[in-house]
């Protein structure tokens, strides 16, 4: 293994494009670590005459998310030729363009979307097995999470390119934690539910998402689950939810609830932020962007400087009970560029635009490419180091089954947080909300 | 002649209202007022909300023990500068504004057409077709995003604001036609049967007779295309990709919600802003708007 300096930059690219522009380019940008690369043989895409190409991708998380982004894409315009145009969606809103682009067999050649949609797509988007496999063996392997999300399920073909994963750890206010008795989080699920019972008693409660909210509200309802180690279906899809580990994690959920701050029930994902900010709770899981909106108000500085991150309790043989929002680019069959859009990748994740992009985004992204662990992103403030490990984790939305429509509907429909939702709030004991649950996956996955 | 007076008491007690002798004070209060005032706040709280949260600091936003949360301590124009100076909020505005105004516009022609055409014409199974015209409305547009989109393709029309004129008129017609349906059947048939016996064609009549006086149904079920249009999301969404194309509903969403951190602020700066050309729109029709929906031309 090599070790990639700014010297390194100019050699990277294949066929050499990038020799010319990236030294100009570096001028002006962040110095950059060392990231360890092998020395492995470009790709040959020769890059059609007269390529052009439309990108979407979800809005940016933090501003450099978007400006470094347009910047590393008007980077590859220069070097190539090729004109690129990069649109941003709602994160909400993006699967209905991918919807249409790929229904109409028009519209965006690059999607960089989230992680199930290029499995509801696989016989529309191109097959990316060699880019994956070039990038893999040049940056250090791909994480277990990316290799779950990038190749069609139960075989060896990459059908995208992972590019980032948004990990949902636990944030923490130290003091109050330390003060409760525990110099750090627990991963012990009984002492972690009693760390909960103090902070409580101590008027500073904490507060997990269990309205219908895309992210944290699902995130709650799997961590729990698969801290328990149930799961909603098997390999083969078959519906397993109704079983003695998930009714334990109801149990669990249900008293870890009576902790909680009042009002979890009807929380959307901007709901915790909110109340960590305002200091209503002391601890819940969510990505790294509570820490910075603390950190970047002078206003609750204070709150940042005694923010703390870990992973989330509850880990079965080593495996947090975690997975992440990954941004997870195809391409699909329709475009008349496919070198073109496959070439615009590759560049996007080489190192010197990569790095630059990871660093800026603070945290917000982790890398799929394991050689970027060296990247200064994770250099730059401690405190975000547990969002590094995102691509580690190794579950995913519709454990333990293939990845598809069905495990997005489970999602979208909040099947498994109403289930949990439903106990906490003494609506349903927890065998018969583990059986209103059978019955609806059953329904969705029997139409999938 | 003899002269008179006036006792000034009487006068004032024949202008007040006329309590009838069940009536009292007291119950109408309880059963006017009470009821009204309720009303009116749960109507305007939301408008009240959302004004004052564009006025709002972030730090009044987000802690509310030490803030009053209906009343704003530090207003600031913060989240409106950030809107206007930030985003291309101004340039969404006037997209929007265009995109309503054409599909309204071409709305109500292709509805006038068809109203009076199934209204005065009664051709066979005229009933029918008003019955599948208004059927039509109930189809809802998460259905139909993805077929139209195979259109606008096909037309070259994706990513342009004429994908949105030309695909709103597909909710639009129906429910206009069907307004106004109604509205030419309270309109006498009589002074059309007037003038055809002057000699005038149907396309005069329409013209001069029925037009004129279905006015305020017209501009009812302009007010009602123009703010559908104006609301309109999932189509917005669907055909069209470029950030400064996009209508106001969509682009705020893109751009005001990172993630999950809401710029509440300046997300209830733009519903403000936004919704003000709506209102507008209301306060110079409302006389219209009431008397089609009362039904105003009397026989």
């Amino acid at each position: 293994m090599d070790h990639f300096t700014r010297r390194d930059a100019f050699k990277i690219g294949a066929g050499g494009i990038g020799a010319v522009a990236v030294g100009g380019m570096l001028g002006s940008r962040p110095a950059q670590a060392a990231i360890p690369i092998a020395d492995v043989a470009p790709l040959k895409q020769p890059i059609e005459a007269g390529a052009t190409l439309r990108v979407i991708r979800p809005t940016k998380f933090v501003d450099p998310d978007e400006t470094v982004w347009n910047e590393n894409t008007a980077k590859f315009q220069k070097e190539t030729g090729v004109a690129v145009r990069t649109d941003f969606v709602g994160w909400e809103d993006i699967r209905a363009q991918v919807a249409v682009a790929a229904r109409t067999g028009a519209g965006p050649d690059v999607v960089a979307g989230w992680a199930n949609d290029p499995h509801l797509y696989t016989d529309k988007i191109l097959d990316m097995t060699e880019l994956a496999t070039y990038l893999g063996k040049k940056y250090g392997g791909w994480g277990p999470l990316p290799q779950i999300y990038g190749k069609k399920f139960g075989t060896e073909n990459w059908v995208s390119i992972p590019m980032g994963c948004g990990g949902g750890a636990m944030v923490y206010r130290k003091s109050w934690v330390n003060a409760a008795g525990y110099a750090t989080m627990p991963d012990d699920l009984t002492k972690f539910l009693d760390l909960c019972r103090k902070l409580k008693a101590a008027g500073h409660p904490p507060g997990f998402a269990l309205g219908n909210a895309v992210g944290d509200g699902n995130g709650t309802a799997t961590w729990l689950l698969w801290a328990h180690g149930a799961a909603a279906v098997d390999e083969q899809n078959k519906v397993i939810i109704n079983s003695k580990e998930t009714i334990a994690a109801l149990k669990y959920g249900a008293e870890l609830y009576k902790t909680f701050i009042p009002g979890t029930l009807s929380w959307l994902d901007p709901s915790n932020n909110k109340a960590f900010i305002a200091e209503e709770i002391s601890l819940t899981q969510n990505g790294v962007s509570i820490y910075f909106a603390a950190k970047n108000d002078p206003k609750t500085k204070h709150i940042a400087d005694d923010i703390e991150h870990s992973r989330m309790p509850g880990a079965i043989d080593g495996r947090a009970p975690e997975s992440a929002n990954t941004l997870n680019a195809m391409v699909f069959k329709h475009t008349k560029y496919p070198n073109a859009a496959k070439e615009y990748l590759r560049f996007m994740m080489e190192a010197p635009q990569y790095d630059v992009w990871l660093t800026q985004c603070l945290g917000y992204w982790a890398h799929p490419l394991l050689a970027f662990d060296q990247s200064d992103c994770w250099k730059q403030d401690p405190k975000i180091i547990a969002y590094r490990d995102a691509q580690k984790m190794t579950y995913w939305d519709g454990y333990k089954g293939p990845i598809g429509a069905a495990a997005a509907s489970v999602s979208a429909e909040y099947v498994l947080v109403q289930m949990l939702a439903s106990v906490c709030a003494g609506q349903n004991t927890p065998e018969d909300a583990a059986k209103e649950a059978e019955r609806r996956l059953t329904r969705i996955y029997r139409r999938s | 002649m003899t002269d008179t007076t006036i006792d000034p008491a009487a006068v004032t007690e024949s202008e007040g209202p006329q309590l009838l002798s069940w009536d009292s004070r007291a119950r109408r209060i309880v059963t006017i007022y009470v009821p009204l005032v309720c009303f009116l706040i749960v109507l305007l709280f939301p408008f009240y909300w959302m004004a004052i949260t564009a006025f709002k600091p972030n730090s009044e936003l987000l802690n509310y023990k030490d803030n009053n949360p209906f009343w704003i301590s530090a207003p600031t124009l913060d989240n409106i500068r950030k809107l206007l100076f930030e985003t291309d909020y101004l340039h969404w505005l006037a997209t929007t504004m265009g995109i309503a105004f054409g599909s309204t516009f071409l709305s109500l022609f292709a509805s006038v057409l068809a109203a009076y055409a199934i209204q005065r014409l009664r051709f066979r199974g005229s009933d029918y077709v008003g019955l599948a015209i208004y059927a039509a409305y109930l189809v809802p547009p998460s259905i139909l995003f993805i077929p139209l989109a195979q259109v606008v393709f096909q037309l070259g029309l994706y990513d342009t604001p004429f994908a949105l004129v030309l695909t709103y008129p597909t909710f639009l017609v129906p429910f206009c036609t069907w307004l106004l349906i109604g509205y030419f059947k309270s309109i006498p048939y009589e002074l059309e049967e007037c003038a055809l016996i002057d000699g005038a064609s149907r396309l005069q009549i329409l013209r001069r007779i029925t037009l004129p006086l279905a006015v305020p149904g017209l501009i009812s079920a302009g007010i009602f295309a123009f703010t559908l249009s104006w609301n309109e999301f999932i189509y917005a969404l669907a055909f069209i990709s470029s950030t400064e194309k996009k209508t106001v509903p969509v682009a705020i969403l893109t751009e005001l919600v990172q993630g999950d951190v809401y710029q509440w602020g300046s997300l209830m700066a733009g519903a403000l802003l936004g919704s003000l050309p709506v209102a507008i729109f209301y306060m110079f029709f409302v006389e219209y708007y009431v008397s089609s929906l009362t039904g105003a031309v009397k026989e």
